[in-house]
């Protein structure tokens, strides 16, 4: 066999080029003993850990050749192209560093290079990647991990013929790095990503353009002339020359002059340009995905339908690629599998640790909450905080208006928080008030999000209320946060008891509606005054309809997409009725509305089915924060804002 | 008599395995030596013990050289040598000798010479205490292969 696969291999060498090459040598997949016979060449100064290995390659039938020099290692290499399937070498040594060689016989050989060192550090790591090293052993190796190292013949094969790219899977998990990497610098507020760690991913970029290019010039047509190793410097001049020219105008023509750089050639910059191009639609598809997520925060449906493009494995991938910072990735993933699951909670919980965030303390928000669904919220933050850099003063704020609450709403229930977030909000309410005169034109959005709650939808077009707001983004978060929060409350109160009836009295529109919503969803027959509801038997349906209505509400529905905009028109005249409907009912709310009924609307909501177990446990630890905030911020709100947004 | 010393060959070696395994010195790297060694290299973890000796007395001896130079500034080099030798001491399960490996490359990362100093006497300290014991150890080895190669003359 071996015999075999070195005739191919010096005749698609001496034809046509490296990728044939690899093609053709795939040959030992088919055959049935596969690995027996792998030729590896095994580069170490340390002859300990050379024997060892020798040793141990043996052991797995490898056809094992060493070699204590990186020179001798290349020399051989050159000597018998074709004639090893994998090479394994060490990181330093001392007449050519590993990475060296790495890169030489990457570029030379196409060949895969597995690095190993007893430096296990992440950085040392991350460099032997960024180097296209395929795999990185740590010593000291294990015969298992040897075992395995066929794989690495096999998949340079099969990417190799498929895409001159280093390997599929790096490349897609690239590609998700990026991803992540660009939520980053998007969310500049996003303190959790270290600068270092950017600076390096940017490098990596780079230098992966370098490869894409030094890999593309290998093309069997280019491959007599003169390599050109785009190097980060070269890279950096290409970039200055296309960003002085725009990116549309950018010709390889214009751009050769401008860098000015001997021995590049228009063709060269052709293909760098080309890439660069490709590179950059590249991320600006990673950004719009990004903004997807954020769009969350307007339109649920809409997000969701981004979302839903990103698949399972990517993020796998993304999260297997270790690059993301947790934050991110945890938001990602959280924006794909948590929120299709828990539509309700989620967009809650999101906003209550937005305050948490921002807060800097947990006063109103339970840690717990934090914990648990924290990550989508404080994505959501640092894009917030992003568009609005007086995110600062949202800090303030949403502390003072907690303490509102317990000053209005000393019935709706006895808390711990109340006294904290009272001492603080004094002062701050008036601030507040001020504000939200402000942006009165926002703070309808605001409130009818608190009528919705229930649905995370709601919470959505709070958000978007604020983006709308534009200059003054605090007053917003606060809104949209202590909507959100509201409906929780709302909910649990009518579960537990008829103080529900309470709040709703005080709070004017937000509290009526919600009201309406949950009657509608648990028990249709106490709700039999509002006609519109009643109608409704389904719980789901009327939740939808209620999403609807309060989207409707908010003017700035537009970004709406998906089952909640397709809902809008067809019922228009419902709000009203609902708020109607419901100034009279609260009290008669029967507890039995309970978590299950709640439940029921949200699973229906088609967001996931995981939702049900969150559900309790989010209620439950939701009341005690809720049950305080959602009727302060209601009252926030307080009869003229309202007045004026039912009015419109 | 001969089988009887076999057994208590054994039994001794494996004591003292123990030992060094309960005191760290090593690990299951070593282990792992033993596995390797088979049919067709009957003496690879001798083979290789010794090997890795002579290096290590090398790299000592290098890294003594480097610390002792009065404007020793070459902490990038020490930093290669250490873990060159934290990777033989680790493939052949050396643990105590990697882990103190382990912080004289923290040392010399953070130029501090002091550190350095007192990293190196002790890597020599369990270096030391590794020959020793490894010798013990593969010259009961050397004892047991010998002995089972013996034979009583066959009586009639």
């Amino acid at each position: 066999m071996e015999l075999e696969l070195e005739l191919e291999f010096q005749s698609s060498t001496t034809t046509s080029g490296v990728h044939q090459q690899s093609k053709s040598s795939s040959t030992p997949t088919t055959s049935y003993e596969f690995p027996v016979g792998l030729r590896v060449l095994v580069v170490d100064d340390d002859t300990t850990c050379l024997r060892i290995l020798e040793h141990m390659l043996r052991k797995c039938a490898y056809h094992v050749t060493t070699c204590c020099q990186a020179t001798v290692a290349l020399n051989l290499l050159r000597e018998r192209k074709g004639c090893f399937d994998v090479v394994i070498s060490d990181v330093h040594m001392p007449d050519m560093d590993g990475f060296k060689l790495l890169e030489l016989v990457g570029l030379e050989m196409d060949l895969p290079v597995i690095m190993m060192s007893a430096d296990g550090r992440t950085s040392a790591v991350m460099r032997g990647i960024k180097h296209g090293a395929c795999d990185y052993l740590i010593k000291p190796v294990r015969l298992e991990e040897l075992k395995n190292i066929w794989q690495h013949v096999v998949r340079k094969k099969w990417t190799g013929s498929r895409d001159p790219e280093q390997s599929g899977s790096m490349e897609e998990t690239d590609r998700l790095k990026r991803a992540g990497d660009d939520i980053d610098n998007a969310s500049s507020a996003n303190e959790g990503t270290d600068g270092s760690w950017k600076v390096q991913k940017k490098r990596k970029d780079a230098k992966e353009e370098d490869d894409e290019g030094d890999l593309d010039n290998d093309d069997p047509s280019t491959c007599k002339k003169p390599r050109v190793v785009w190097s980060v410097e070269l890279h950096q001049q290409f970039v200055t020359a296309v960003n002085q020219l725009g990116i549309d105008k950018a010709v390889p023509k214009r751009i050769l002059e401008l860098m000015n750089v001997p021995g590049l050639t228009r063709e060269n910059v052709a293909s760098h340009l080309q890439k660069f191009r490709l590179y950059l639609k590249r991320l600006s598809g990673v950004a719009q995905q990004q903004s997807g997520f954020s769009n969350v925060y307007y339109g649920h449906g809409e997000s969701n339908a981004k979302v839903g493009s990103l698949s399972g494995l990517d993020i796998q991938a993304l999260a297997a690629s270790g690059q993301i910072p947790p934050q991110t990735l945890a938001a990602i993933h959280d924006e794909v599998f948590g929120r299709p699951t828990s539509s309700l909670v989620l967009p809650v919980m999101d906003k209550s640790v937005l305050l948490q965030a921002s807060l800097q303390r947990a006063n109103c928000i339970s840690v717990e909450h934090g914990v648990s669904f924290g990550q989508p919220i404080i994505k959501c933050h640092s894009n917030i905080s992003k568009r609005f850099p007086s995110s600062s003063i949202s800090v303030e704020d949403i502390p003072s208006r907690l303490g509102t609450w317990p000053n209005n709403f000393s019935t709706v229930g006895s808390s711990k928080n109340l006294g904290e977030s009272n001492s603080e909000s004094n002062n701050m309410v008036t601030k507040i008030l001020q504000q939200q005169k402000r942006h009165q034109s926002a703070l309808p959005d605001s409130s009818h999000t608190i009528n919705v709650q229930p649905s995370c939808v709601v919470v959505p077009s709070q958000s978007r209320s604020n983006f709308h707001a534009g200059n003054i983004a605090a007053p917003p978060n606060q809104s949209s946060a202590f909507s959100s929060s509201s409906l929780v409350d709302y909910s649990y109160l009518s579960s537990q008891s008829n103080n529900f009836s309470v709040g709703i009295g005080q709070v004017p529109d937000a509290g009526l509606k919600v009201t309406g919503v949950l009657d509608g969803y648990s028990v249709p027959g106490s709700i039999s005054s509002v006609s519109s509801y009643s109608g409704l038997t389904d719980s789901v349906s009327s939740w939808q309809v209620q999403n609807s209505i309060t989207k409707l509400q908010g003017s700035d529905m537009c970004s709406l997409s998906g089952t909640y905009t397709s809902k809008r028109g067809a019922l228009p005249n419902q709000e009203p009725d609902r708020n109607l409907g419901f100034v009279g009912k609260g009290s008669s709310l029967p507890s039995r509305f309970a978590m299950d009924d709640f439940e029921l609307p949200m699973s229906n909501l088609s967001h996931g089915k995981a939702y049900r177990n969150n559900d309790r446990g989010v209620k439950q630890e939701l009341n005690f924060d809720f049950i305080e905030n959602g009727m302060p911020v209601i009252r926030q709100f307080s009869p003229s804002d309202v007045m004026g947004v039912l009015s419109k | 008599m001969l089988g009887f010393g076999a057994d208590r060959l054994r039994a001794d070696m494996n004591r003292l395995l123990a030992l060094l395994f309960h005191q760290g010195v090593l690990d299951e790297q070593f282990l792992q030596l033993q596995q390797l060694q088979d049919e067709t290299s009957p003496n690879f973890v001798s083979e290789v013990v010794t090997i890795y000796f002579r290096e290590s007395e090398k790299l000592l001896t290098n890294l003594r050289e480097l610390l002792s130079d009065r404007d020793f500034s070459d902490y990038k080099k020490m930093g290669i040598h250490l873990n060159h030798f934290m990777g033989s001491s680790s493939s052949i399960g050396a643990k105590r000798v990697k882990n103190v490996c382990v912080a004289f490359r923290a040392a010399s990362e953070q130029n501090n010479r002091l550190g350095c100093f007192r990293a190196l006497e002790l890597l020599e300290h369990e270096y030391c205490y590794l020959k020793n014991k490894l010798h013990e150890f593969l010259q009961m080895e050397q004892q047991r292969i010998m002995g089972a190669g013996a034979r009583y003359p066959i009586q009639n």
